[in-house]
């Protein structure tokens, strides 16, 4: 014991934690040293939560855990050494009807509370600006002011690491802090668990997202099914990887990188093209400008874009989901109506739209077959039968097996609903198939196995276009042309190989620039 | 097995109001001569009321009208609010959602009693007539209710992915958005159940729809209270029937809700 003892701010040793006799986490130690960031990663389901809030004491409801957990300084638990948590969706930890100022106030008052009473405030708010600019907040005064609904998600991160470090929390829980977010966030969140880090304080990394790990972490566990199968530092892991599932999470990430759809598009008639669209919220407010832009047979083009970009707005006009624009949206050449519920039948099959959200998408009481069924029923006119034989062998073919299709969205997990999206989307037999953010959320594994069925998809010779909004360079490698959208203006677009090599547009260039320097800082 | 229990338990405190209401007219005898007002034992078991009537008969006797009277004015309101609130939810036509829920608005505003008491002294209508105005006044409420929770429903990506399979307004509307409102719907059905309840007792308490000296638990709750303290159980008996009668119905609807929720 006393070989552990020396260094470590927190440790886990032979954890186990059960549920109804199974166990999602077993036989996992974790040592956390001060000032290194230590990663847990993995596919969801992994059991990388499990552990982070072990660290903190927290345990699922119902939980059966043995196995043994200390902090330094721990009396009474945890109450020398805090461990700070910033969850994967900070909004969902602070109190919506306080302003920042007073969530922070509250955490500052008991450190003041030796001072006289005169000074304690002043005292406090200079604790709460310092915790505030420790944690890469600039801008502090206006900050404080806000309610959290009206600061950004990478914001309302910030403010509870805040929170954590005003705690004087000596380790902190970060719960995949990039998920969901395009390249400038990432690299900013790196920045910032980095600069925390370089403060003497522990951190430990929950994430899926290798680029992230390999530019942060010193120590690296890699976790599947509850158990830890390789650990080492974060250099040895990713030249020498030594267990087959971290090879698998390596190569996956690196088929990414590399891979790409090879084919060359053919010219001729655009199956899809888009003149002078002007898209506006409200009425009032102008959110996309495209003057022009062309699908043809057989293509596959990626809208990339920050979040705002209007990319998602682009891609509901094509669908028809968002009827409040101006311009041409035509479809063999024929003008497309602006509302789906004008368009005919043959029509709204031929564009088919895939959610960002799967689960939010399905129906959450009727079985995924059924629902994924009633495409060819309702478009094709095929019977009940024939519809259900289709999607079957549909949803089987993009990996989904018959027993899952049974069941309803609620037990199925994202992954195999965003499949299921697909398949639902395909049975129409579409020309043109818009897949919105489809990938982002799921961890790496899992999205190369839904980018492998897209790219499928495309070189399959059916004649199916695609067309992909992603805020993910990685992802848009997959296409044959890109097209930027940058505050709702398309800035730039041509062949991908062209875009991703020689960008022009300076906003294309810094997207790139900041992909890149993630993307370095993981290789150096 | 918990959701079990409270089946049980549901069915249990409903059956004894139900089972009075719907055949307790079938158990009474020949009304026996008047005794005392406000008197205990001796013949009648659970004493006189304020006339000098037997309470047990009069229990018997009252339940019928409340009880069709409440259920029926609850089902009808609903078959009016819950297509109105479908219909405005779902359509992007901003004028007919205005045109269906403004009027309703301007419905809520009056006080539903001094509604019914205006038309009863128009039209001095039956026990149906009483039950289609009680729906009446019920319509705003439920329709706001129903269309808040189909509001949010209709924004799902689930809508959209519908439309996008071609989908009919109908299944979507009914299939889809309706299905998903039925929590809310069941809650509020629970409570609106117990105001109708009421809001007919209070109606026949200032003589709309039934004779002020009618058999009638609502009635003889009001007609009762003065002596509460002679004789309690005029008041108390029809008092707790009517209170079995919306706890069993919420109970129910709870228990169904979980069953559901849970698979």
């Amino acid at each position: 014991m006393s070989r552990t003892t020396d260094a470590a701010v927190a440790e886990i040793r032979d954890l186990r934690v059960e549920i109804d006799g199974r166990a999602i986490v077993d036989g996992v130690d974790v040592r956390v040293l001060p000032g290194k960031v230590t990663a847990l990663v993995g596919a969801s389901g992994s059991g990388k939560t499990t552990t982070g809030l072990a660290l903190l004491g927290e345990y699922p409801p119902g939980a059966r855990v043995t196995g043994e957990i200390r902090r330094t300084g721990d009396g009474p638990v945890g109450y020398d050494g805090p461990v700070g948590y910033v969850p994967q969706h900070p909004a969902a930890v602070l109190n919506p009807a306080r302003r920042v100022s007073a969530l922070l106030d509250d955490i500052a008052r008991p450190h003041v509370r030796h001072l006289p009473r005169a000074e304690r405030r002043t005292a406090a708010r200079a604790l709460v600006l310092r915790a505030l600019s420790d944690a890469q907040l600039p801008d502090a005064e206006a900050l404080l002011r806000r309610y959290p609904h009206q600061l950004s998600g990478g914001q309302q991160q910030r403010v509870v690491l805040a929170q954590a470090l005003l705690l004087g929390a000596r380790v902190i829980v970060a719960d995949e802090p990039t998920t969901g977010q395009d390249a400038l966030t990432k690299s900013r969140v790196v920045e910032q668990l980095a600069a925390v880090a370089a403060r003497g304080i522990a951190i430990v990394l929950l994430s899926h997202d290798l680029d992230v790990v390999r530019a942060l972490a010193d120590e690296v566990l890699v976790m599947r099914a509850g158990r830890v199968v390789e650990s080492g530092p974060v250099e040895r892991l990713w030249s020498a990887p030594r267990h087959e599932w971290t090879r698998r999470l390596l190569d996956e990430q690196r088929a990414v990188q590399r891979g790409g759809v090879e084919a060359e598009a053919q010219s001729g008639q655009p199956v899809l093209e888009v003149r002078d669209l002007i898209a506006v919220h409200n009425r009032r407010t102008t959110v996309l400008r495209a003057p022009h832009l062309a699908l043809h047979p057989g293509e596959c083009l990626a809208v990339v874009g920050r979040s705002g970009s209007g990319k998602t707005t682009l891609a509901r006009c094509l669908a028809g989901l968002h009827r409040d624009h101006e311009g041409e949206i035509l479809l063999d050449g024929a003008p497309l109506p602006r509302s789906l519920r004008h368009r005919s039948r043959a029509q709204l099959a031929a564009v088919q739209y895939v959610f960002q959200d799967a689960r939010a998408a399905f129906d959450e009481h009727r079985p995924v077959l059924h629902q994924v069924a009633r495409t060819a029923m309702r478009l094709r006119g095929a019977d009940e039968r024939a519809a259900t034989d289709e999607a079957s062998a549909t949803l089987n073919r993009l990996g989904l097996p018959a027993d899952l299709a049974h069941r309803r969205p609620g037990e199925l997990s994202g992954g195999e609903l965003q499949r299921a999206a697909l398949a639902r989307a395909l049975l129409a037999r579409p020309r043109v198939l818009i897949c919105d953010e489809v990938t982002s959320g799921l961890d790496t594994v899992t999205r190369r196995g839904i980018l492998d069925v897209l790219a499928g998809l495309v070189g399959d010779g059916e004649d199916l276009s695609l067309v992909l909004i992603t805020h993910d360079l990685d992802t848009a490698r997959l296409a044959h042309r890109i097209a930027v959208l940058d505050a709702g203006e398309l800035v730039e677009q041509g062949p991908a190989q062209r875009i991703l090599t020689a960008p022009r547009h300076p906003f294309t260039i810094s997207l790139m620039e900041t992909t890149e320097r993630l993307e370095a800082g993981a290789r150096t | 097995m918990t959701t079990h229990r409270r089946f049980a338990l549901g069915l249990g405190v409903i059956a004894v109001p139900l089972f009075l209401a719907l055949l307790g007219p079938l158990f009474t005898g020949e009304p026996g001569p008047r005794a005392t007002s406000f008197t205990l034992g001796g013949d009648h078991w659970l004493g006189t009321d304020f006339v000098g009537r037997d309470v047990w008969q009069q229990v018997l006797l009252g339940g019928r009208t409340v009880v069709v009277t409440a259920l029926a004015a609850t089902a009808l309101a609903y078959l009016v609010a819950v297509p109105v609130a479908l219909v405005s939810a779902l359509t992007r036509l901003r004028w007919l959602e205005e045109l269906l829920m403004r009027p309703l608005d301007v419905l809520l505003a009056v006080p539903s009693l001094l509604l019914i008491l205006l038309v009863a002294s128009v039209l001095s209508p039956g026990a149906a007539g009483l039950a289609l105005l009680v729906a009446l006044v019920n319509v705003p409420d439920a329709a706001r209710i129903v269309r808040a929770a189909a509001g949010e429903a209709a924004a799902r990506p689930a809508v959209e992915a519908l439309r996008m399979q071609g989908e009919s307004w109908w299944r979507i509307a009914v299939g889809y958005v309706g299905r998903s409102t039925m929590r809310t719907l069941a809650a509020d059905a629970g409570i609106r159940l117990t105001g109708v309840l009421y809001l007919v007792s209070t109606a026949a308490f200032l003589g709309v729809g039934v004779a002020p000296d009618a058999a009638d638990w609502a009635v003889m709750v009001d007609r009762n209270r003065t002596g509460l303290f002679v004789q309690p159980w005029a008041v108390v008996v029809p008092a707790l029937l009517i209170v079995a009668l919306t706890m069993g119905t919420n109970l129910l609807f709870d228990a169904a809700l979980e069953k559901k929720g849970r698979r």
